[in-house]
């Protein structure tokens, strides 16, 4: 975000906290960008990780618990595996919702921050 | 560093939190360069010194909040090992486990039932906890983390509506500037009419 033109509007403290709101709210959303991809990356590898469950035919599989990997039953590992989706389709869903809030927001302080700036002032993406 | 942040009257908001400084926001530009006693091209220097220092004080953040946040699975990974050990104690059975000796070799390892682990604490120490203790002492180092980290990014956020206000006042300095002398410039001319 960068500031232009030599215009004569003066800065209010109010538009000042706009501005900083604009800045907090753009660092927010590429942060949730991020963190949307790292959960849907993982998401993808349950889903790998339960079809090959399906596939196989061992009935003792090693499942990976801070550095090792203990022998789990087959059954076991499923639950697991179940539930640790469910807790990232969660937290996905949550992200998600969160995103679309901040873009809301970006988008009414635009209006505010173009409407009394017009020109002189630059919201995009670089 | 000072621990206290004070805020100031009027709308300038905070001056310092946790030794960054706060950048005051400035009403009128006119007002400020009079004030201060500067004229336009120290004031820029000084803004811009300013944000350097910001700047240095971001990278450091930064730096704590990747430790921190790298921190935080590694007690969470702790803490499941020791819940599966609980899970095991009644069964009977013994924990068999895959675990890494060295790069790509693994070796297995038979966990029999056990009251106690022992917990790396760092510097060459390691203590041995009974299970409800170590989960306590785990639980703990993992709250003091996420509250260190919620911290560290207030912190990063102050500093960055500082560095916003600079980067604002450095502008608005810049646009008087070229505006004061455009109406020279217009009154020079007119003089010469």
């Amino acid at each position: 975000m960068q500031q232009g033109g030599g215009s004569d509007t003066e800065v209010t403290w109010e538009d000042q906290q706009n501005i900083n709101k604009f800045g907090r709210l753009n660092n927010r959303f590429h942060e949730l960008e991020d963190e949307i991809k790292i959960a849907k990356e993982t998401n993808e590898n349950l889903e790998d990780a339960s079809n090959e469950l399906i596939l196989t035919d061992e009935e003792v599989i090693r499942f990976q618990i801070g550095e090792v990997f203990a022998h789990v039953p087959k059954d076991e590992v499923e639950n697991r595996i179940e539930q640790m989706k469910e807790v990232t389709s969660k937290k996905l869903g949550t992200l998600e919702e969160e995103k679309e809030a901040v873009l809301a927001q970006m988008a009414e302080l635009k209006k505010i921050l173009y409407g009394k700036f017009k020109d002189s002032i630059n919201l995009e993406e670089e | 560093m000072a621990s206290s942040s004070t805020a100031s009257s009027s709308a300038s908001g905070m001056t310092e939190r946790r030794g960054i400084p706060g950048a005051q926001f400035v009403e009128d530009v006119q007002t400020y360069l009079t004030q201060s006693g500067f004229d336009v091209n120290s004031a820029l220097a000084f803004l811009q010194e300013r944000l350097q220092q910001y700047k240095l004080v971001e990278m450091k953040l930064l730096a704590q909040q990747r430790d921190l946040q790298a921190k935080i699975p590694d007690i969470e990974k702790c803490l499941d090992i020791v819940a599966s050990l609980q899970a095991k104690k009644g069964t009977g059975e013994a924990l068999i486990a895959d675990f890494e000796v060295s790069e790509s070799i693994y070796s297995q390892a038979r966990i029999e039932e056990t009251d106690s682990v022992c917990l790396w604490l760092g510097a060459n120490v390691m203590l041995e906890y009974s299970c409800d203790e170590a989960n306590a002492l785990l639980k703990k180092n993992l709250d003091n983390a996420k509250a260190s980290l919620e911290v560290l990014i207030a912190d990063l956020q102050f500093l960055r509506d500082q560095v916003t206000i600079t980067q604002v006042t450095m502008a608005r300095v810049y646009n008087w500037d070229v505006h004061q002398r455009r109406m020279r410039q217009a009154t020079a001319s007119t003089a010469q009419d």
